[in-house]
């Protein structure tokens, strides 16, 4: 049916504009469970991360045990240097099983 | 958010926990992390992605069916807008033979790649170029501008990445100099910034800038750009210097800033986040020479202000674009101003004192900057909107009137220049739009 409620008389095809997207690589793989693992934080100190990440490290703490979770500030914070290649390399060297990256608005 | 990292190379989904924006304010409630705990810990041990590792696709071809033309063509930009691939105007479906005629605009192969859309990361060819040009009611002598365009956007060195997704309304400015301009009806002159039936090219090719933007690069109002306001982003900004009315002794733009023979067809981009007109004129009995000076203190004034998206191309970007009118430049010439000693001026008396920058709690974005050429400017009193007044830009256009300049405020951290390759066939093109559209 058409807006007109005829037969279909015209056809337009057109390119789809949105393009493809190539994935190269994969997200990093999750951990099976907490307990017993090492957790670090990325902060950009923005967004009232400063507040937002402790709360969520005494969180973990208290709901896992024995879990090892680094301070706020183990790692270089600010927008400036947290997508740097170094602060990578800090997190990779540090041997933390997972970390989250705080805060965007 | 979903788009963030899919200009990694990543997938376009990510393991995150979203707040409303409330709680990102100072003196906020945050016991919503409390009470959400155990999202953080899904997206640490159980999330998976919704995309295949090796997820690349052909875009699709499109069909819809109408009883008529119009109908179909209404279809159409439903189907596109119910897809998010509209801004709201009317668009021209791009079909094949719309598309094809497009690329007669260029020799380059229609498959060749041009580099992935930040921040979605969506592939991006000459083809994708002339898809957006078509829906923006383009002609394909406009599309060596579009692509040279589009080669400077997607340089790391504009800043793109992030100025796509941030929330400073940042709209690419394209300064276009060489023979082209006029060849191909791009407005210099007056109205240059805006609609122009006689000289319609910036207008289309901003369009398909900005349809690019927003559906290779996902930069889609509050999902994948955080733009406050998103002003002047219908069109973007894409105008021609006014070489023919250039002072003697003034270089273009293309020039000065990147190197071009004077006579190269060239693209200039930048990104702004603000635009005004400054009143320049004198009102009485001023002499040339107070009339041309009161006129410079008048655009520095309005430039010394505390608001700080300068920073963002503090070092090696520009504080912004000043147009002058061609009328204004040949008087100032005659006075012995040139663009060399403007520049100066305005880097000197654009100076913000340290007292304002303090009151204005400008010293923490100061500090927090990634440049150290911009964190250790903090000493400096008084304070200097831009590190150099090289990184001025300015550019003689508008109409031929005196009593305005216009300031495009500068949130741009790099300024990209690219020659413009022109197909062999270029000047057939011209004659066809001469048969089309009438005697430039």
């Amino acid at each position: 049916m058409t807006l007109s409620g005829g037969p279909p008389m015209v056809t337009l095809e057109f390119h789809d504009p949105s393009g493809a997207i190539e994935v190269k690589q994969a997200h990093a793989p999750r951990v099976r469970a907490l307990a017993g693992k090492r957790i670090g934080f990325v902060s950009n100190e923005q967004w009232q991360a400063y507040r937002m990440l402790p709360l969520l490290k005494t969180l973990i703490e208290t709901d896992f045990p024995g879990i090892e979770v680094l301070p706020i500030d183990a790692f270089p914070q600010g927008n400036a240097v947290i997508g740097s290649e170094e602060t990578a390399a800090l997190v990779k060297a540090s041997g933390v099983d997972a970390v989250i990256i705080g805060n965007a608005a | 958010m979903t788009n963030a990292v899919a200009g990694l190379g990543l997938a376009p989904d990510a393991a995150m926990v979203t707040f409303p924006i409330e709680m990102f304010l100072p003196g906020s409630d945050i016991s919503p992390v409390q009470a959400r705990k155990r999202e953080f810990y899904d997206g640490l041990t159980a999330w998976r992605s919704a995309f295949a590792a090796d997820g690349a696709g052909e875009a699709p071809m499109i069909r819809v069916e109408g009883a008529s033309v119009e109908d179909a063509f209404a279809r159409a930009n439903n189907l596109m807008l119910a897809n998010r691939w509209g801004d709201g105007l009317p668009l021209w479906p791009p079909t094949r033979q719309r598309v094809d005629w497009i690329l007669g605009g260029t020799a380059q192969p229609r498959r060749r790649p041009l580099g992935t859309f930040p921040p979605r990361g969506g592939m991006t060819t000459i083809e994708s170029c002339a898809i957006a040009l078509a829906m923006a009611g383009g002609r394909p002598e406009y599309l060596p501008v579009l692509v040279a365009a589009i080669e400077a956007f997607l340089d790391p060195e504009s800043g793109s990445a992030q100025l796509q997704a941030a929330s400073g309304s940042a709209f690419p400015v394209v300064i276009v100099n060489g023979p082209i301009g006029a060849a191909i009806r791009l407005n210099a002159g007056f109205g240059c910034l805006g609609p122009d039936p006689q000289r319609p090219a910036g207008a289309s090719i901003g369009r398909a800038l900005r349809l690019l933007q927003q559906n290779l690069g996902g930069a889609l109002p509050g999902i994948g750009t955080m733009a406050n306001y998103g002003g002047l982003r219908y069109t973007n900004v894409v105008f021609a210097e006014d070489e023919a009315n250039l002072p003697a002794g003034w270089a273009p733009h293309g020039t000065e800033r990147h190197g071009f023979a004077t006579g190269t067809s060239s693209i200039s981009l930048a990104f702004a986040n603000g635009a005004t007109n400054i009143r320049r004129r004198g009102a009485k009995k001023e002499t040339p020479e107070e009339d041309a000076l009161q006129g410079m203190y008048r655009m520095a004034d309005f430039m010394r202000t505390p608001n700080m998206p300068g920073l963002a191309g503090y070092e090696h970007g520009t504080p912004g674009v000043l147009m002058l009118p061609g009328v204004v430049a040949q008087t100032m010439a005659g006075l012995g101003w040139t663009k060399a000693s403007i520049r100066e001026f305005l880097w000197e008396h654009s100076r913000i004192s340290a007292e304002h920058l303090r009151r204005a709690g400008c010293p923490a974005w100061i500090e927090i900057d990634a440049s150290k050429v911009v964190r250790e400017s903090i000493d400096l009193d008084p304070w200097p909107i831009t590190a150099s007044p090289d990184n001025f830009i300015i550019v003689v256009a508008g109409g031929g009137h005196p009593t305005n300049s216009y300031w495009l405020q500068g949130y741009s951290p790099g300024v990209v220049g690219r020659a413009i390759e022109l197909p062999p066939a270029f000047d057939r093109l011209l004659a066809d739009a001469e048969r089309d559209l009438g005697p430039r």
